[in-house]
Parts: structure tokens; C-alpha cells; sequence
């Protein structure tokens, strides 16, 4: 307590000052000090020096984030200018951005996801001089990253790395029964699984949820792809249950019937989070699942006994042929910022090539190309595993596909409109027609609240 | 002998006492009135700014459409109006209440066993009352990561019990992928975490209650069942209600068990409203739907805060 206060409490215990006497010095005591407080708080923020705030995305690769903060404090020694980072990961990255932004108080610089510059547009600065730069230098960007960064014709995001998902195949299981890798899910994968599985030894065949989950949301806009249908059209109109009626069902079909007909899935399936399937393969109670690289980091920095006997091959497809949703992580700098040339700067020097393989080393095949030069990196060979990664990276197409991504595509994703649809025909046992009429409604509203 | 009020005035030295509306207001708050206007200024301030304020731009943001960055536009009353034809939506509040009545229920009866278990002579009770605290003590994200894992169906210690340790089941159940399983687990989950809280309340009650009474009633030849309904209960009357409704304001509410345990799913099944809520606020971005969505129950809500509020005032009586 203020000593000021503490004498007067003394004096009014002692009788030598009235209850109210007390109660106004104290209001005096009290206003004098908050004022002055301001004052000294005023002077302290005008002596700062200049700041950057930074927000990092924290991925399950443990020995990239060591990296990535190494590399944003030595820019910053280098330049002489304090960076305050933050972290951002799968769970808490839109909400911090939505909060942040809502409240007028964004970070100078972030590192998004692909969704990042369509959702945060309205507060993005454009960044197409320094993306363009960087693009140039790196014999241009890969199709999927120049197709999500640019809006309207302006880049909102500098194309980073991208995180793509592969198909684990049990190795030494697959050798054993003497086959070869799937290309399709119907009828590859489905036979793969069917001779590999032992369900009496909890060894299931396929682990791909289709619970509301990243990854569950994902396999299923891939096999509405694969079998030449989708959620949108060309135009960007909703084609679920018309344009598309006919190859969604069957997509749908499939999806389910890997659960309920050919019983290839762990009984416990439509409980998974996105966590579930990495823990289950690594426990060996799965031959095959789709995951991203950070399953086979994760195997390969535990030195798990399961990283040698893991084969990364290409993501089976169907009639269509085969589809990977793209994935673009990237710098987006932030209009209130009062450094954005010094966030131009960071960037210019994390994407440095020397700066880049330094992380994209440490990735373990997490860090996949955005530049075209990039792909031609020897390290993509260093692995027979990464391969799979490359070429996945460089087959896959953004969200909205066959038409633009819009933010209707995006909240599609994010409402989990397509595993509620799965999880419905599974769960609560309606028809798969039934079903994709269901979603194709949620997908009309979704698209009418976004166009106004 | 009688004098004029101005020799009254003359001997006395008082002066009439002045008149009017704000002289009246002064004179009803005592010589203290203006400082204490002072000394509750920071409280209404307060209350203005961190209560009043956000709730009134919510309902505000609730008429708009917002999305991030973005100023909001007017749009009345017309997200109410597409939740209340929205399936999705109607199913989370069946669902909510489903969660919330099935989970006050139990919550209940076992609070009370709770309470006459540790009334009763047992011993190590104070050791057995902290125990069976854990659950509330506990923070509900490391519960519910827990019973995640605990879930699990092939890596879940529940099934790994039910089926090769106790042999009760001939495979495991899919706690967390079935409709109904998926309902009850979380249920559960909220259950064993909220019940401690039932539990103290009522044995707080059940102390004050004297033991005369007992006795009384154990005379008139009242046994264990009758004593427990014509003492127990109307001692603990006021208590009991207000514990029911808090508990249900709280699980209503409940983010925490369904997002970690199911995220609403599989699909859809255990899709709750603040779950719904979090989902178009971050999700979707539509902020003022968001909004729309979580105010939506409001009245609800403020029925059971105004009985809430009506027997705790009571309580204090």
C-alpha cells in the first residue's frame, strides 16, 4: 500500500482524523498517484525503441520452430530492432487472428495458413512487390500457391512452404503379402487393406476418419475430387447435389462404405480427432492411413522402430483420377503496422535460399516447395519417402477447386460440412442421398450468406 | 405562556429547515452523499464498461452482418430469424438440452449421495472429501484430454478393462464414434467433473440442519426414508435449487468437454450450442451470427438468473 495511505490509516485509527477526512485525502492520495502513473508511462513508451511484433505458426516439427525463432532473432540482432514473437498453432491460430484483428491490435507480421489471405484480406497490406520479388527469383510460384495468394489481382501473402498430406503404407507388412502400393481407393485400397488387415490382432487395413477433423475434412473434399465431383463448380456455384449429383454420391458411397460394407476401418474411426490415426499408426494397429509428413518427423526423430518399415507413396485417387487439397503456408503483413518495410525485409531474408533449407531441412519433408526452383532442390531426393511429398505438393489444387476459392469454399471446410455428411450416413444411418442433399442445403446457405 | 416562531427561531437558534425535491434527496442519502457518488463511481465505471457495454454492442453485433476486419452492416432482426428455419442449429439446442438436463440429473442424485455419505460416521473423512473434490478441482481441459485418451477405442483404457482385464464385453465400444455413446460419454464426462460441486454444497446444508430435528422426528417414529424427506430436503430446499440452477446456467454453457471429446460430432450428434457458437464465430468468421447464436437462448437463460436470483435473495432472508 502507498505510504501516504498507510500513515493516514494510521492516523485515522489513532482518532487523529474523522471518517470522512480520511475518505477525502485518501480520494487525493489516490487520483494523484493513477495521474501521475500516466504521466511516467506516457515518458516510458515515447523512450521504446522500435519494436516488431511477430506471430510464428508452431508445427508438431519441434526442430523447424527452433529454427524458424533462431532465424527471426538473428534478423533481428542484425538489424537492431527488438522482435517480440508469438506462437500460433492448428488449434488456436484463427481465434488469436480474429481477436487481434477485431480488437484493432494485429501483429506488424504473421505466418498464415493457405486460408489466411482470403479470410484477413480486409486487414492484409499487399504484399505483391515482395512476393512478386520473390516468386521471380525462384523461377515463379507453383500454380496453387499463385492461386491462393492473389486476390483481385494483388498478392495478400508471401508463399512460404507446403505441408501437404501422403499415404503411410506399412512396408514390411505390404512385402510380406507380397503387393504393391495402391493408385486407387476403389478397388486398390480396399483389397490392400482387405489382405493386409487382422482385426483378431487390432490390425486394421485403413485409418482415415471421417469424423469433423482436419484431416477428415480433407479426405473427403479429395474423394469427392477424385471421382470428378465436388463441392463447387467451375463458376463457384454450389454443385454438390446437381452439377455433381452423380460422381459426389459415388464418392460418398465409398467413403463410407470403407466403415460399414468393406470394414477395412478401426470400429472406433468416427471417434478420431486429428491426432488419432498418427497414434494408432504408431502403435502399429494400422497398415495404411493418410497423414501429413509431420507423422513420419515424428517417427523418424524418435528413431520409432516403425520409421524403416514406413513406405510414403502418393495419395491413392479414383475416376478421375488423383486429388491432394494444396496447402500454402506464407508471410502476410498487416496494415496497421508501422513497419512494414522492416516486415519486408524479414521476409525477404527468412526466404533467403540458404535461410529456407536450413528449416526445410530440419522439416523432414514438412516444408514442401512454393517455388518452382524450389522442387528442383536435391534434398527432395535424399529420401526415397519424399518423392511422394513432391509430387503431391505439386499435383494439388487450393479449395473450391474446379472453381476459384472464395470464402464460402473456405467456410465449407471450416463448418465441416462434408464429414457431417459422412458422419450422418455412418452414425445416424440416413441415406447417402439423403445426405448430400442435406449438405448441398448447408452449402446453398453458406453460399447466399457469403455473397451479400 | 406562548411565543412567536421568531422568538422561537431567537431562543433556539434554529433556523427552518429548506425545502425541495434536491435538498430531500440530500438530506435521505446523508451528509456522506457526494463522496459517496465518488466511491461507487469506479464500480459503476466498471460494471458499465466490462458488463453493461459489451452486452449491449453484442446484441447490437447480433442484429449485423460482421465478418473479421470488416465494419459491421444492419441487418435487424434477420439472423434470429435464419437460425430459428436452420436445422443445424435446432439440432445443437436439442442437443444442449439434452446435455444439460442429463447431466444436472444425475449430477444431482449423486451430490446427495455424496453429501449422506460424508455426514454419515465414515471414517477418514476429511481424506474422502478431498477426493472426491479432485474432479471439480481439476482444470476441465486436462479432464477432458484425459478422458479422451481414456476413450479411445483401441487405445482407451476403457475398453482395454471392459474387454481383456474384466472380460465384460466381447470388443470394445465406440465410446466417442456412435451417436448415442458419444451423447452419453460426454454427459458423463460433465457429470463426473461437476457432481463434487452438488456434493460440498449439499453437506454445507445438510450441517447447518440440527440435529435436534433428527432426533425429534426419529421420536415421532419417522425412519431413515421419512427423515431424509420431511428434514433433509426442506432444510437444504433453498440451497438444493439454487446449486440446480447454477449447475444448469454452467453446463448449458459448457464448451470445454464436447469441443476436446467429439467437437460436436460424429456428425453432428453432440453438436451443442457454445460448440455451434465457436464454430461460426471462428470457423465460419460470421461474427454477428456468431453473436445471433449464442444470445439466441438468452431468455432462457434469464428466466432461470431471475429465479436464481428471487431464491438467493430469499436464501438471505
Amino acid at each position: 500500500m502507498d505510504r501516504r495511505l498507510n500513515n493516514l490509516a494510521a492516523q485515522l485509527d489513532a482518532g487523529l482524523v474523522s471518517r470522512r477526512e480520511f475518505l477525502r485525502r485518501a480520494a487525493v492520495i489516490t487520483g494523484g498517484t493513477a495521474a501521475g502513473l500516466t504521466v511516467l508511462n506516457s515518458m516510458a513508451t515515447a523512450q521504446s525503441s522500435t519494436k516488431l511484433r511477430v506471430w510464428l505458426f508452431k508445427s508438431f516439427v519441434t526442430a523447424g520452430n527452433d529454427v524458424l525463432e533462431k532465424q527471426v532473432q538473428n534478423w533481428a540482432k542484425d538489424r537492431k530492432v527488438t522482435v517480440e514473437t508469438d506462437w500460433a498453432t492448428f488449434g488456436d491460430r484463427e481465434q488469436k487472428f480474429v481477436a487481434a484483428i477485431e480488437a484493432g491490435n494485429p501483429p506488424d507480421i504473421a505466418e498464415m495458413n493457405i486460408l489466411g489471405p482470403m479470410r484477413y484480406k480486409a486487414a492484409l497490406k499487399d504484399v505483391t512487390r515482395t512476393a512478386s520479388d520473390i516468386a521471380a527469383a525462384r523461377g515463379g510460384m507453383l500454380p496453387f500457391a499463385d492461386r491462393a495468394m492473389k486476390l483481385d489481382g494483388k498478392y495478400y501473402g508471401v508463399p512460404r512452404y507446403s505441408m501437404t498430406t501422403v499415404f503411410y503404407i506399412r512396408k514390411d507388412i505390404m512385402e510380406a503379402k507380397g503387393l504393391k502400393p495402391p493408385t486407387v481407393y476403389d478397388p486398390g485400397v480396399v483389397e490392400f487393406a482387405k489382405k493386409t488387415q487382422d482385426p483378431a490382432k487390432d490390425l486394421y487395413g485403413f485409418g482415415q476418419t471421417l469424423n469433423r477433423s482436419d484431416d477428415g475434412d480433407g479426405f473427403m473434399g479429395n474423394i469427392l475430387w477424385d471421382y470428378g465431383g465436388g463441392v463447387w463448380d467451375k463458376e463457384g456455384k454450389p454443385a454438390l447435389a446437381t452439377t455433381f449429383h452423380d460422381q459426389n454420391l459415388k464418392a460418398l458411397q465409398f467413403a463410407v462404405d470403407t466403415i460399414t460394407k468393406h470394414k477395412i476401418q478401426p470400429p472406433g474411426v468416427m471417434g478420431w480427432t486429428d491426432v488419432s490415426n498418427n497414434e494408432a499408426f504408431m502403435a502399429g494397429k494400422l497398415v495404411t492411413t493418410n497423414n501429413g509428413a509431420s507423422l513420419y518427423y515424428a517417427m523418424v526423430a524418435k528413431k520409432h522402430e516403425l520409421a524403416p518399415k514406413t513406405l510414403l507413396v502418393l495419395t491413392p485417387g479414383g475416376p478421375a483420377g488423383s486429388f491432394v487439397g494444396a496447402s500454402c503456408y506464407n508471410w502476410g503483413i498487416f496494415q496497421k503496422s508501422k513497419y512494414a518495410e522492416l516486415g519486408e525485409d524479414l521476409i525477404r531474408y527468412m526466404e533467403e535460399e540458404d535461410h529456407f533449407a536450413e528449416y526445410m531441412k530440419v522439416s523432414v519433408g514438412q516444408a514442401g516447395p512454393v517455388y518452382k526452383k524450389r522442387a528442383e532442390d536435391p534434398y527432395w531426393k535424399s529420401d526415397p519417402n519424399f518423392g511422394a511429398i513432391l509430387q503431391n505438393i505439386l499435383r494439388s489444387v487450393p479449395s473450391g477447386y474446379p472453381g476459384p476459392m472464395t470464402p464460402a469454399s473456405v467456410e465449407v471446410g471450416a463448418q465441416h460440412t462434408l464429414t457431417d455428411m459422412a458422419g450422418r450416413v455412418v452414425t445416424a444411418g440416413i441415406s447417402p442421398e439423403a445426405a448430400l442433399k442435406e449438405a448441398h442445403a448447408r452449402v446453398e446457405e453458406i453460399y447466399k450468406a457469403r455473397r451479400t | 405562556m406562548s411565543i412567536s416562531a421568531a422568538e422561537f427561531r431567537a431562543k433556539t437558534g434554529l433556523e427552518p429547515k429548506r425545502q425541495g425535491p434536491l435538498v430531500t434527496v440530500a438530506r435521505l442519502l446523508g451528509p456522506d452523499a457526494k463522496l459517496g457518488y465518488l466511491f461507487v463511481l469506479p464500480t459503476v465505471v466498471l460494471v458499465l464498461a466490462l458488463v453493461a457495454y459489451p452486452f449491449c454492442y453484442a446484441i447490437y453485433l447480433s442484429m449485423t452482418r460482421k465478418y473479421v476486419g470488416v465494419p459491421p452492416v444492419f441487418v435487424g432482426l434477420d439472423n434470429y430469424i435464419k437460425l430459428t428455419h436452420d436445422g443445424f442449429f435446432q439440432r445443437a439446442v436439442i442437443n444442449s438440452f439434452v446435455f444439460t438436463f442429463g447431466s444436472v440429473g444425475v449430477k444431482l442424485v449423486l451430490g446427495m449421495v455424496m453429501a449422506l455419505v460424508l455426514t454419515s460416521a465414515i471414517r477418514f473423512r476429511s481424506f474422502w472429501t478431498g477426493v472426491l473434490l479432485i474432479p471439480w478441482v481439476a482444470p476441465t481441459v486436462v479432464s477432458a484430454l484425459n478422458f479422451l485418451w481414456i476413450f479411445d477405442y483401441s487405445l482407451g483404457v476403457l475398453n482395454y478393462l471392459l474387454v481383456k482385464v474384466f472380460h465384460l464385453l466381447p470388443q470394445g465400444v465406440g465410446w466417442l464414434s456412435e451417436p448415442k455413446t458419444a451423447m452419453l460419454s460426454v454427459i458423463g464426462v460433465n457429470i463426473w467433473r461437476g457432481f463434487p460441486f452438488f456434493g460440498i454444497s449439499f453437506l454445507a446444508g445438510l450441517k447447518a440442519i440440527p440435529v435436534e430435528m433428527y432426533e425429534a422426528a426419529a421420536v415421532d417414529g419417522a425412519g431413515p426414508v421419512r427423515r431424509f424427506i420431511h428434514v433433509t430436503l426442506p432444510g437444504i430446499r433453498n440451497i438444493l435449487i439454487i446449486v440446480m440452477l447454477l449447475s444448469t446456467i454452467w453446463t448449458f454453457n459448457d464448451f470445454q468437454i464436447v469441443y476436446i471429446l467429439t467437437k460436436g460430432g460424429p456428425g453432428g450428434a453432440t453438436q451443442v450450442l457454445p460448440v455451434f457458437t465457436y464454430e461460426i464465430a471462428f470457423g465460419a468468421q460470421r461474427l454477428g451470427e456468431a453473436i445471433a447464436v449464442a444470445l439466441y437462448m438468452l431468455p432462457a437463460m434469464a428466466a432461470v438468473i431471475i429465479v436464481l436470483a428471487r431464491y438467493m435473495r430469499k436464501g438471505r432472508k
